[in-house]
């Protein structure tokens, strides 16, 4: 059963788009990407010295006509996607509630991962959470919707999350380079959100970084007076007088952080974008989405 | 601006405590938020700002300007202009010398009206009073401030009680004679209601006090030789109290006892066979509230008997009366009697005659004329038979069955007399006391009958003597009565301090007596002492002093302009304070509105 904002026209529309990389990806069918191997491709790639043995198609005789010299002519192998969607699934995301963070995030997920299953290429599901990390199996094809939507039901969002050594658990088996995408708040220090990112970039993953807000988050209707605001990772308390005043230093500093997250990501070759979880799915996926090039 | 109720004000010292709410750091409301991350730092800066600890919201200053308003309001201010005309009026009475920590009532109320007195402007003339003996100025005309404060070091109690008189009302009679724009009254008497223009400063607190209230030296019978003291001590206080009483003979201790008394109970003492003094006095050493009634005076009754005078036509028919011990007897004719230059006597008789005005002595009126000062003379009756008599030490033990006089004109008591013989015809016998003096006159002439043959007369006359002397021996005069007997020529009058008190030319009764004390008459040699105490039980209880009503008189309103009543003002603005912060601060009915997803917080619900 597919998730409310997933409707026959969303999904047609979802259907149409491919995923874009800006790296060479290392497929194991032919595929709409390209490789760094050569092969049967339309595509150009380079020339090299003819050897017994090729096959003669490639020779170009153009060249041996003017040089006398015989070259045969390389072409880029084209080879299918591997996606990895990681989304945060620490106790964050449950802020103010599951339906108004973690499941908007989730539908995000599907949404990427339908496109990705749309063009016959791979896509795994990893939740990253410091508790309980998962990762789905690779799926293929659209008829495996429904095995993602059962993962991704079954992520309970809580615990702290480390992004740099969860990621590093989920990628010691990586096998295939290809796409990242990183869901998450990413309301954790600079540092450790600059880890976590840097880690992806070692594993020479063409990375693109979806921030996932709630509207509570981003303008907090917290009642004036004194509270005890306590951390839903962390269980940290802080005591504060909550007025006018600091509700307007906190969206300043809200601002910052996703600033110089922005920044970190453009200096990084990273996609960035921020989805605030009462915008339209829909419109954020068919619109915003594609203006940051994710989609081709 | 003053304050009709100054008292309300000294709540204003629990305002502060107003702010213990906010001190007290009610819970704060948890709340789960997704990463405190961006809070940290503004957390930080909240605690570690100036008062960032107690943060006082700005409904918190409205709160406290409500509360001022409303104490204000409370101590129903009034808008008033500066007054230049005053009176200060400061109770002198005895009560004022009791004493409140190191000072004396008297001494706080110098000092108040001190203050007062620095806070007039300098244009403000003043008049002082004292209210004993009576409400009269200290000052001939209005002095300046500063004068005043100089004349009021000068003031000092008196040893009397307090005038019977409506302070409140003759405080505002005052200022309206005098037109003041206020007066003061500075006593140790509360007060009830209020004034546009008087105000009572009330000083002390009630308290607890014991008291000699009689003292008397004298002899148990008119012939008796022996002296004997008795003294009454009451106790104005909630306590039982242990106290030595002492009789003191020309200032050295003949005799003492000691005494428990309970709240509320008096005690009579009795002392007998004391030496003869010049004067005596009793004290009781007990630390209480007044000083004064502590110590009482007496001097004993004169030594040579009951001196008696006669005024009479018919000397021979009061010779009889020498045959009595203790008795002497001095006779002269109406006519001389009339001259005057005569001697005071204890009793002075009338035997058929009668002076023009009653005397001051005691007196009895054997068969008066006609033109009497006392009685009315009915026509003469033979041998009228008794019909009638009061119990009066002077009917005492007398068998009226046998009480027949020979000759009687029966009298018609005047408006302070009252009968205590009566006969079908008349009174045979009336009495009356006015001024300390006690009054005697007899329808019937009971001295040429003394003796055996008829003893019912004779113990009349022993009776009527007896009762003459009882008084005789109450030899104390009050504090403010006129010393007695007067004052004879070329005398010298001693207060109770040493000092000699000059009296007015031809004077001869001296009724200054505003100390306690023994004042002596000099005259070469020869001294005379005269006894003065307190004698005013209300002086010496200091539990509940009486309330002072003060009222609003109804000219008053016309002087309204002066003061400005203000409380409504402040109550109105206090209520417009409350609706405001009403308006400003309903988070308490919003926030049960607020509704809480399941599992997120401890007690905040999210919006």
């Amino acid at each position: 059963m597919l998730p409310a904002p997933f409707t026959p026209d969303f999904l047609n529309r979802l259907e149409v788009l491919r995923l874009r990389t800006r790296k060479d990806v290392l497929g194991n069918r032919p595929g709409a990407y390209s490789s760094p191997r050569r092969g049967t491709s339309l595509e150009f790639a380079d020339y090299r010295k003819y050897s017994p043995g090729d096959d003669l198609r490639y020779l170009d005789w153009g060249i041996f006509a003017r040089t006398d010299r015989l070259y045969v002519r390389l072409f880029h192998e084209e080879v299918d996607l591997f996606a990895y969607i990681f989304i945060d699934a620490s106790g964050s995301m449950a802020f103010p509630s599951l339906q108004e963070k973690f499941t908007p995030a989730a539908n995000l997920a599907l949404a990427l991962s339908y496109v990705v299953l749309a063009n016959h290429d791979h896509v795994r599901l990893h939740s990253l959470n410091g508790i309980n990390p998962t990762a789905s199996p690779f799926y293929r094809g659209r008829q495996r919707m429904a095995d993602l939507i059962d993962f991704i039901a079954a992520v309970s969002p809580a615990g702290a999350l480390d992004p740099a050594p969860c990621l590093g658990r989920h990628l010691k088996h990586l096998r295939r380079p290809g796409k990242a995408i990183l869901i998450s708040d990413f309301l954790v220090p600079v540092g450790a959100y600059q880890q976590g990112l840097n880690v992806l970039r070692a594993f020479n993953l063409d990375i693109s970084a979806i921030q996932v807000l709630s509207r509570a988050e981003v303008e907090p209707a917290l009642p004036d007076g004194a509270l005890a605001v306590i951390d839903s990772e962390s269980r940290e308390e802080l005591r504060l007088q909550w007025n006018a005043t600091l509700r307007g230093e906190y969206r300043e500093k809200l601002e910052r952080h996703n600033r110089e997250l922005k920044s970190f990501c453009h200096q990084s070759g990273i996609d960035y974008s921020l989805y605030v979880t009462d915008e339209d799915l829909s419109g954020f996926t068919l619109e915003t989405l594609p203006k940051i090039g994710l989609f081709r | 601006m003053e304050f009709l109720n100054p008292a309300a004000l000294y709540a204003l010292a629990l305002l502060p405590l107003a702010v213990v709410p906010y001190l007290m750091r009610r819970r704060p409301r948890r709340l789960i938020f997704s990463s405190v991350l961006l809070l940290r730092e503004l957390a930080a800066r909240a605690t570690t700002r100036r008062w960032g600890r107690l943060y006082l919201p700005p409904v918190f200053f409205l709160q406290l300007l409500f509360l001022l308003l409303l104490l204000l309001a409370l101590g129903e201010p009034i808008f008033s202009v500066r007054s230049l005309n005053v009176a200060l009026v400061l109770d002198n009475s005895a009560s004022m010398q009791a004493i409140e920590g190191d000072k004396s009532r008297f001494q706080m109320a110098q000092e108040e009206a001190a203050k007062i007195l620095h806070s007039l402007p300098p244009r403000a003339r003043v008049d002082l009073y004292l209210s004993v003996p009576r409400l009269l100025p200290v000052t001939k005309s209005p002095v300046p401030s500063a004068e005043a404060i100089a004349r009021l070091s000068a003031l000092k109690t008196f040893d009397l009680g307090e005038p019977s008189m409506d302070y409140g009302a003759e405080l505002e009679r005052l200022a309206r004679e005098k037109e003041y724009e206020r007066v003061y009254f500075m006593t140790d008497h509360p007060a009830e209601g209020q004034s546009a223009t008087v105000r009572v400063i009330s000083l002390g607190r009630p308290k607890g006090n014991l008291a000699l209230t009689a003292f008397r030296v004298g002899r148990r019978r008119f012939a008796a030789p022996q002296l004997e003291a008795r003294a009454e001590v009451l106790n104005f206080s909630a306590r039982e109290e242990n106290f030595k009483l002492a009789i003191k003979g020309s200032g050295q201790v003949l005799v003492s006892r000691a005494y428990s008394l309970g709240p509320g109970m008096k005690v009579e003492a009795s002392f007998e066979n004391l030496p003869v003094h010049p004067y005596y006095a009793a004290e009781i050493a007990v630390g209480d509230g007044l000083a004064l009634d502590n110590h009482r005076f007496a001097v004993p009754p004169p030594s040579g008997g009951l001196k008696i005078l006669a005024v009479s036509p018919r000397p021979e028919a009061l010779a009889s009366l020498r045959s009595i011990p203790g008795v002497e007897l001095q006779i002269i004719s109406p006519q001389a009697y009339e001259k005057g230059g005569f001697e005071p006597h204890a009793l002075e008789i009338f035997h058929y005659s009668a002076p023009a005005a009653l005397p001051d002595s005691h007196a009895l009126f054997v068969l008066p004329p006609n033109r009497n000062p006392l009685v009315g003379v009915g026509p003469a009756a033979s041998r009228p038979p008794v019909s009638g008599w009061r119990d009066h030490p002077v009917t005492r033990y007398i068998n009226f069955a046998l009480f027949r006089p020979a000759y009687a004109r029966p009298l018609k008591p005047g408006g302070l007399g009252e009968a205590i013989i009566q006969s079908p015809d008349g009174a045979l016998a009336v009495v009356s006391e006015q001024k300390n003096f006690r009054y005697l006159a007899l329808g019937f002439d009971p001295f040429p009958f003394l003796g055996r043959q008829n003893l019912p007369v004779s113990i009349l006359t022993l009776n009527l003597l007896e009762w003459f002397h009882e008084n005789e021996t109450a030899n104390a005069g009050a504090t403010g009565a006129a010393l007695y007997p007067p004052l004879r020529a070329g005398e010298i009058l001693l207060g109770p301090d040493g000092a000699k008190i000059g009296l007015e030319k031809n004077s001869a009764s001296f009724s200054r007596t505003y100390f306690q004390g023994i004042y002596q008459a000099m005259s070469g040699e020869s001294k005379r002492f005269f006894a003065v105490n307190l004698d005013d039980r209300v002086e010496s209880d200091l539990r509940w002093p009486t309330a002072i009503q003060l009222r609003e008189p109804s000219e008053a309103v016309a002087r309204r302009f002066f003061n400005q009543s203000l409380w409504f003002y402040l109550l109105l603005f206090s209520l417009a304070l409350l609706l405001l912060e009403w308006f400003i601060n309903p988070g308490a009915v919003r926030r049960r509105e607020v509704k809480e997803p399941a599992g997120q917080s401890d007690d905040f619900r999210w919006a």
